[in-house]
């Protein structure tokens, strides 16, 4: 227990509310001597300047005072320091500063685990609220927090899930060492935790009620809340961009000899996509989100339109982040499926080429396509039209990899272990998320379903099949990778078949109850309606899914002290990382090793896809 | 260039600061006698391709980018990736610029705001100064000649400072006197959040300099070995190449509202 809290994490969470008291005690002190009002009881004792404020530099002193960055503080004195930095042996490792992308891929996971299961409680709360019409157990504020809080955890907690897999996985594909830049990428998994706590902080704040997407002019008088959203997002959305950043520098930099540009896996092509889109369209949400706060702050007209300003501004800067922000959450996912497949179906991936390229081009189409989320806005008419098309546009890359996914299982000899399992389910998922999407882009038909129930239920099919399926499938297949045991597989079936009918029931019925009426992000609706009895099946599935997620975790922290061994390739696969014992060796492979052939040849003879310089290991 | 002999190299950075600053003029002029808007556009794009290629080196990011065989511990190597992650970095910090430049169209189109013209030129010129100033430390550098180093470093950071003195408290003060506050009215707060996000990167490009000038003072740069050194001056320029556009969008186009 004292390992905890000498740990990086504790004293970084200690000096963020060090700075938080110092930086709000601060303003308040210099708004006492310019005679301006230091004490506002309508705000939780500080005013909102000192809340800001105090907020920006705990996040700042949680940074410097766990010792995050003393090295780049050592350099800039001009000192050198030591290349290769230990870890201690135990699970304390992943409490404390690391630069091995493999304890800092398994921190990312761990703290998307962590949110989720916030997250997740969110919504059951007014899940259960939902269930019956008529308020019961919460009032207005806290259903719009509550409901606010759960799309930002979510959110946040799918990009830091994001980091995880792609930070575990892409050096070891790319048959590097580490990421370009080791200790830019532990400070943008450490930047993130601030991030979660001043998130979370806006539950104490008085909360807000604007949704995850903080639309002024609400945004602009919600509760102090609203600006410990926006601040917190700011600084997670540093550890979004830094991470990305190190993704594409690793990965044109760092890769085995051989490994040319159509013979990387396909995770790896989905890893760049994701992050070119995290690496630039990031800072826009981040501009948005500013200029609300300055507004509220300081009374910058931005987005009021009694100044001069233009509140659908922030919809266009907003946007263009948060359209594509869906393609940083489902193409990595999108990758895992492509990548698991061919090993469970032993055949190879069908038009490799094709699905590499169509990750690119769903990011480059993405770029463009914001404005389908303001139709109704009151922006001017004609720009409807180019949006409506750019987006139906983006089924064509996504259909290529239907297309590949379908043809990959044709006639294959298909296992069904839990991994696969999670795969399949993804993939009949994202199906129904993709198929009720047209309808949302295009106009005529999306002037009805906007903001109802229907747009709820397309929204978290898209995710769930694009990726918390693949996320699950990827946990139960690369356990094994970092602990050299693997996951109970009953328990795994069940948490499958406990969570996808649930889940199928869940969506489905958000979507019928949507096309009947049913507003999104409302705490109560008519009796008259009848919806009363869909929406307590929808929160009995709720729960099940809940219960399903139970069962995982008591699986996943089971597994690493008594799961059943496995140190080798025992998914027989072909990618290089499962070449090498597991757990994984501290810096991955003791031999380097040459791409020499296709990567996903399965069921061919004498086609191999790596060769190590020498003897290989086993 | 590396390749330029050193005299060589100092005349380069001494024409394109000429034709920066010719551009300059000549943008100046054109937005006090004509509305031009495309010509101003097209003589800012101008002027950053200059910095870009004269004053950043964009071009080394395609060398020795694809040298499979090259050993990866050496210190090119390491320096290259350096350089990309250093791009990488401009290019998202980019985005943020870009989107207040959007949200200044967005909100004012083709007005602006009534600013001292004088003190929007001189504040100017002295970025532009002081991004000469930086090439020709760096160009010291590069040619193992630390004297010049620290001394077109210092005088990079005065002209660095004096930009952000003149803005924060002369720009700012005399624009207030003139109503244009960041409360008043949506042309006061653009103006304020372009040049409070401008004038904070220069205040960070301060830092580096600063962090260069002590490290070079204490010899850790060399000839061969002064990463430090370029990523300052990349970063100085960048900034630079901010203002270039920003310049316009504020003072020079559009119809005085
Ligand atoms: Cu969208």
């Amino acid at each position: 227990m004292k390992k905890i809290f000498s740990s990086t994490l504790a004293r970084g969470l200690l000096w963020q509310a060090v700075g938080w008291l110092v930086g709000a005690l601060f303003i308040t002190g210099i708004r006492a001597l310019m005679g301006l009002q230091a004490i506002d009881a309508s705000k939780f004792f500080f005013t909102e300047p000192a809340w800001v404020f105090g907020g920006l530099l705990g996040a700042l002193f949680f940074i410097g005072g766990s010792g995050i960055v003393s090295d780049w503080f050592k350099w800039a004195k001009g000192e050198e320091t030591s290349e290769h930095h230990e870890d201690p042996a135990g699970g304390e490792k992943y409490f404390n500063l690391s630069l091995d992308h493999k304890v800092i891929g398994i921190q990312y996971t761990l703290l998307a685990l962590a949110l989720f299961v916030i997250g997740g409680t969110f919504a059951l709360i007014f899940r259960l609220e939902l269930a019956h019409s008529g308020l019961q157990l919460l009032t207005l504020q806290w259903y719009n927090t509550l409901m606010s809080l759960h799309g930002i955890l979510m959110i946040i907690g799918i990009l830091l899930g994001v980091s995880g897999v792609i930070n575990y996985l892409v050096p070891m594909l790319i048959g590097a060492q580490d990421m370009a830049f080791p200790r830019l990428n532990a400070f943008s998994y450490w930047v993130a935790v601030p991030g979660a706590v001043l998130l979370l902080s806006s539950l104490a704040l008085g909360g807000f009620d604007t949704g995850w997407t903080g639309y002024p002019p609400l945004s602009a008088r919600a509760p102090v809340g609203m600006q410990m959203f926006f601040l917190g997002v700011f600084v997670a959305g540093w550890s979004s961009i830094l991470g990305a950043l190190n993704v594409i520098a690793s990965v044109i930099r760092m890769r085995a000899k051989g490994m040319t540009a159509f013979r990387m896996p396909i995770l790896v092509w989905a890893a760049i996509a994701t992050s070119l889109i995290a690496l630039t369209a990031t800072q826009l949400i981040g501009l948005s989100f500013q200029l609300v706060m300055f507004q509220r702050l300081l009374g910058m007209g931005f987005f009021d339109p009694a100044k001069g300003g233009n509140p659908v501004l922030f919809q266009h800067l907003f946007w263009f982040y948060s359209h594509p922000a869906v393609y940083v959450f489902v193409l990595p996912g999108l990758g895992v499926i492509s990548e698991l497949l061919p090993v469970f179906v032993r055949k190879p991936l069908f038009g490799y080429r094709w699905v590499a390229m169509s990750s690119l081009g769903i990011a480059l189409v993405g770029f463009l396509v914001w404005a389908h989320h303001m139709f109704t806005s009151g922006m001017n008419d004609y720009l409807r039209v180019p949006f409506m098309y750019s987006t139906l546009l983006v089924a064509v890359p996504t259909g290529v990899k239907f297309f590949s996914w379908v043809a990959t299982l044709w006639k294959g000899k298909i296992e069904t272990p839990t991994p696969m399992l999670f795969v399949l389910g993804g993939i009949i998922v994202f199906l129904l998320g993709g198929l009720s999407g047209p309808p949302n882009a295009t106009v005529a038909t999306d002037l009805h379903l906007q903001d109802t129930y229907w747009i709820v239920g397309h929204f978290h099919d898209t995710i769930f099949g694009g990726y918390v399926f693949p996320f699950f499938a990827a946990i139960y297949y690369w356990f094994p990778k970092a602990t050299g045991r693997r996951m109970n597989e009953t328990l795994g079936k069940i948490h499958f078949w406990l969570m996808t009918p649930s889940f199928l029931v869940l969506t489905l019925f958000m979507m019928r109850i949507g096309l009947l009426g049913m507003r999104r992000r409302i705490a109560d609706y008519d009796p008259a309606l009848g919806f009363d009895w869909y929406q307590l099946i929808m929160t009995i599935a709720g729960f099940t899914i809940a219960l399903s997620v139970l069962i995982f975790f008591i699986n996943f922290f089971r597994s690493m002290k008594h799961g059943e061994k496995a140190d080798g390739n025992i998914w027989n696969s072909r990618s290089p990382e499962w070449q090498v014992p597991s757990p994984m060796p501290v810096h991955n492979f003791d031999q380097p090793f040459e791409v020499v052939g296709e990567p996903y040849d399965y069921g061919l003879t004498d086609a191999p896809y790596i060769k190590f310089a020498k003897s290989t290991h086993k | 260039m590396a390749h330029l002999n050193k005299s060589d190299a100092l005349r380069q950075g001494i024409i394109i600061f000429v034709f920066l600053a010719v551009l300059t003029a000549l943008e100046f002029f054109i937005a006090v006698t004509l509305e031009a808007v495309a010509l101003l556009v097209v003589v800012a794009l101008v002027k950053a391709g200059l910095v870009l290629y004269y004053y950043m080196h964009i071009y080394k990011l395609s060398q020795e980018a694809d040298d499979e065989d090259e050993d990866r511990h050496s210190l090119a190597y390491k320096t290259a990736t350096n350089r990309l992650g250093l791009w990488l970095f401009l290019l998202s910090d980019s985005f943020v610029f870009g989107g207040l430049a959007v949200a200044r169209f967005n909100l004012l189109g083709l007005t602006r705001p009534e600013l001292n013209q004088l003190l929007g030129l001189a504040v100017t010129s002295v970025l532009l100064l002081s991004s000469f100033s930086m090439n020709r430390a760096e160009v010291s550098m590069e040619h193992g000649d630390r004297k010049n180093f620290l001394l077109f470093t210092v005088l990079t950071f005065l002209l660095g400072a004096g930009f952000v003195a003149g803005v924060v408290f002369v720009e700012w003060p005399t624009a207030i006197a003139e109503g244009v506050t960041p409360s008043a009215n949506a042309a006061g707060a653009i103006f304020f959040m372009m040049t409070g996000m401008h004038a904070f990167h220069v205040l960070t490009g301060l830092i580096f300099l600063f962090v260069i000038w002590n490290n070079g003072r204490r010899g850790v740069y060399t000839q061969e070995k002064h990463w430090g050194v370029e990523a300052a001056t990349v970063y100085w320029h960048f900034v630079d190449v901010v203002w270039i556009f920003f310049y316009p969008a504020l003072y020079l186009i559009g119809k005085l509202i």
